[in-house]
């Protein structure tokens, strides 16, 4: 028999248990399950995922908790549809109202439904606090979740008009606000990153995306005879094409090279995503503090494109699979599909079936390997100190209800 | 084996302890490595909880703090679970509980596509009647905006439709003809709003509050006033069965069912695109059998030709149509004359319009 004190070679770290194995039966059997209950399997498989993450994350020799339940992931999801319902009718009410109310109900709905949705994930984090349990405590957070939807709704307002360069900061300020009102036990938590920090790790990344965008728009500015093109639009009729061309003989090469520099942007875009993720996960969990508790990243950006890498190669074992298995399926399809309409029946299921399994193949794929791999790699990347102020800690804080995650599930706005 | 070693959290604090915990008859002793004790837990109320492999965690059953006992060796373990009627190792309890609600959510969905397929439509037809006419009048005018801003692509605004202008007028007066001796007939509670609209395609179109849009095109394929009149008599079909409405019912029950109770997961989304598409069809090859009866018969009524209905079809709709049966929104061309010869049988018919009306309405886009 082992004594307990005596496998504690991580006492400092945090060590990450599961096998990849595990979690990977855990996904396909509930990828399975997702398609025979229409998606009702869910809630089960989040919680099943949620036990798997948080159960084998050891930190300083003990694992997290997680005691949440499928039950209440339900209920909470029930209760955000008895809420929504009545928010949909109204507005589907409104837009058949002529004049003003009717045309903006559709701008009021996005709103309203976007407001909602931070208020959502606010809520949802301190659901999954109060059920996260460390050493025969649990964590908690105080703090409005409509004073947290008000300050996203201002931050991602600004972000957008500075075309994301206010996004750091964004993430900064949230993220205080978030930690502030986070608890272990009664041992209350903060944020020490920086918006700046972040910025000007990110900003190269930044310009390498945008300076394509604002090439193609400069060259638009220059080329462009705005007067000529003035007159072509407000003449209208079927031929606007023709006359804008007229007046503009190198609006077509400039159109290319935006084409091209639209390109290059998203190509770069995709290629940088890793490196800026990264580069986010790096910073986040370098900044969270719990008293005199601290964490260090030492989180190496090859490492996350090592994990995207791996989701490459699976998603293409996983689509050639997709291909020999399609043939027999659409052999099949060619053979009923002219057999009246039991037949055509049989064919769309045939063919949404496979739509599906592909859909849902590669989302299990990118959460086996890349999402995983991100707990995985942002875990195992910590260096923890301060640790022996964990040892004090007095209870607090009781368990929340479910609503915040349920209306996460029904506005789709969900984490882990 | 009735003691071994642990690690005790009293939930209180979160100090580790290494703890002895010794297996008495009903109970279970929780010491100190001092040997103070520091707690007793009743086995009915031993609970198993979440832990990575090779740790059996416990903790109290409705206890009021988080209080945690660790368990790492295997033996130990089992003679815990021997006695705790809580704890279940091989997981058959989970997945009894797993099996019972796959079990009802597939039920649930075969009730729920049941539903959809029969007990929508009833609905959408017993709750049409019943909307008052102001609030079916507001509902065609919101709808009206949406379809003229859609149909009206070359942006005429108020020529889009016919019958405005002086040379234009005779055929107008034609069109009112028509229009009053099929109103006589059908003796409906709205008026009837009747516009014929500069669009190339062989169509007519119903809009709920009694609005029908006759397409300019339809009126060139039709080979005499009857033929016309067939196919307005057939729109008219759907003004009486409140078609527009009930469409509007039928969408907002089925994105109900469908978009929120099911659903958000990937691929989800296009089962449930899919679903919805192909039960409106079927909703809506219902309704165009529905108007055609009515159509056929309100011919009959108007004293007219039945039977142009069924001619005019064959040229709209041609022979055969590609496409999924199930996609359809319409019936079957072959299979819909054959229904409106069957109600038009043999009867007596005189011409909708006279050789100069017609010739009129023929001409009622002449602008």
């Amino acid at each position: 028999m082992s004594s307990p004190t005596a496998n504690e070679p991580t006492a400092g770290g945090v060590r990450f248990l599961g096998t990849r194995r595990d979690y990977w039966r855990l996904l396909s059997r509930g990828a399975v399950l997702l398609i025979l209950t229409l998606g009702i399997y869910r809630f089960w498989l989040t919680t099943d995922v949620r036990r798997f993450l948080w159960g084998n994350t050891e930190i300083a020799g003990e694992t997290l908790e997680y005691a949440g339940t499928p039950l209440e992931l339900l209920i909470g999801f029930l209760a955000a549809i008895a809420i929504l319902i009545p928010v949909y009718a109204g507005f589907f009410v409104a837009a058949l109202e002529l004049g003003p109310i009717g045309e903006i109900s559709g701008l009021a709905g996005f709103a309203a439904l976007f407001v909602l949705g931070q208020y959502a994930i606010y809520r949802a984090r301190r659901y999954r606090l109060t059920r996260t349990i460390y050493r025969g405590l649990r964590f908690h957070q105080e703090g409005s979740a409509w004073g947290y939807a008000l300050r996203a709704i201002a931050w991602w307002i600004a972000t957008v008009f500075t075309l994301g360069l206010a996004y750091p900061f964004q993430l900064a300020s949230l993220e205080r606000y978030k930690m502030r009102h986070t608890y272990y036990g009664d041992l209350a938590g903060h944020f020490a990153g920086s918006g700046f920090g972040l910025f000007f790790r990110g900003l190269p990344m930044w310009i390498l995306v945008v300076a394509p965008v604002a090439l193609a728009v400069g060259a638009f500015v220059e080329a462009v005879d705005w007067t000529a093109l003035g007159d072509a639009l407000s003449q209208g009729g079927d031929d606007v094409m023709a006359r804008i061309e007229g007046g503009n003989p190198a609006l077509g090469n400039v159109i290319v090279f935006a084409m091209l520099m639209g390109g290059t942007t998203v190509s770069t875009a995709a290629l940088l995503y890793p490196a800026f993720q990264a580069l986010v996960l790096r910073w986040w969990t370098s900044g969270l503090r719990f008293g005199a508790f601290e964490t260090r990243s030492k989180l190496r950006t090859a490492q996350v494109y090592g994990a995207y890498m791996r989701f490459l190669w699976w998603a293409l074992v996983f689509s050639i699979g997709l291909a020999i298995a399609s043939l027999p399926a659409l052999f099949v399809i060619g053979l009923v599909s002219d057999r009246g309409t039991g037949g055509e029946i049989a064919a769309t299921l045939t063919a949404l079936a496979g739509y599906v399994i592909a859909a849902l193949g590669y989302s299990t794929i990118y959460r086996a390997t890349v999402m995983l791999s991100l707990w995985q790699l942002g875990m195992e990347s910590l260096q923890l100190s301060g640790l022996s102020a964990l040892d004090t800690v007095q209870a607090r804080g009781r368990a929340s209800s479910p609503l915040g995650e349920g209306l996460a599930d029904a506005l789709n706005v969900g984490g882990y | 084996m009735t003691s071994g070693a642990g690690i005790y959290f009293d939930g209180r604090t979160s100090a580790r302890r290494d703890v002895r915990v010794t297996l008495a008859a009903d109970t279970l002793h929780i010491d100190g490595a001092d040997g103070r004790p520091l707690a007793q837990w009743r086995y009915d109320d031993v609970q198993e909880l979440t832990a990575p492999a090779g740790v059996l965690r416990l903790g109290r059953h409705d206890s009021a703090t988080l209080e945690r006992l660790e368990i790492t060796d295997v033996a130990f373990a089992s003679a815990i679970d021997v006695r705790a009627i809580l704890v279940d190792r091989t997981g058959a309890l989970q997945r009894r509980q797993r099996a019972s609600v796959i079990g009802w959510t597939v039920a649930a969905t075969a009730s729920l596509l049941a539903v959809a397929y029969f007990g929508v439509p009833a609905l959408a037809d017993r709750l049409a009647p019943l909307v008052p006419v102001a609030a079916e009048r507001k509902l065609g005018d919101a709808v009206d905006l949406q379809v003229r801003a859609r149909l009206d692509n070359r942006h005429l605004g108020a020529g889009f439709a016919c019958g405005a202008a002086p040379s234009e007028r005779a055929g107008r007066a034609a069109l009112d003809k028509m229009m009053r001796r099929l109103s006589d007939a059908a003796q409906l509670r709205m008026p009837l709003t009747t516009e014929v609209v500069r669009r190339r395609e062989a169509n007519a179109v119903t809009l709920p509050s009694a609005r029908i849009y006759v397409f300019e095109g339809l009126i060139k394929t039709a080979a005499n006033p009857d033929e016309l009149a067939g196919v307005i008599a057939h729109e008219i079909g759907h003004v009486a069965h409140h078609d527009g409405t009930k469409a509007v019912l039928q969408a907002g029950g089925l994105s109900l069912l469908f978009g929120m109770l099911l659903g958000d997961f990937i691929g989800g989304g296009a089962v449930v695109v899919a679903a919805k598409t192909v039960l409106q069809s079927s909703y809506s090859r219902r309704q165009e059998t529905a108007a055609d009866a009515y159509g056929a018969a309100l011919m009959k009524k108007a004293g007219g030709d039945a039977r142009a209905l069924g001619t005019i079809l064959a040229k709209i709709g041609g022979a055969t149509e590609p496409g999924m049966a199930i996609l359809r929104d319409h019936p079957e061309t072959r299979a819909r004359i054959a229904a409106i010869d069957r109600i038009a049988g043999p009867h007596p018919a005189h011409p909708f319009l006279d050789a100069a009306d017609w010739a009129a309405l023929q001409h009622i886009c002449a602008r």
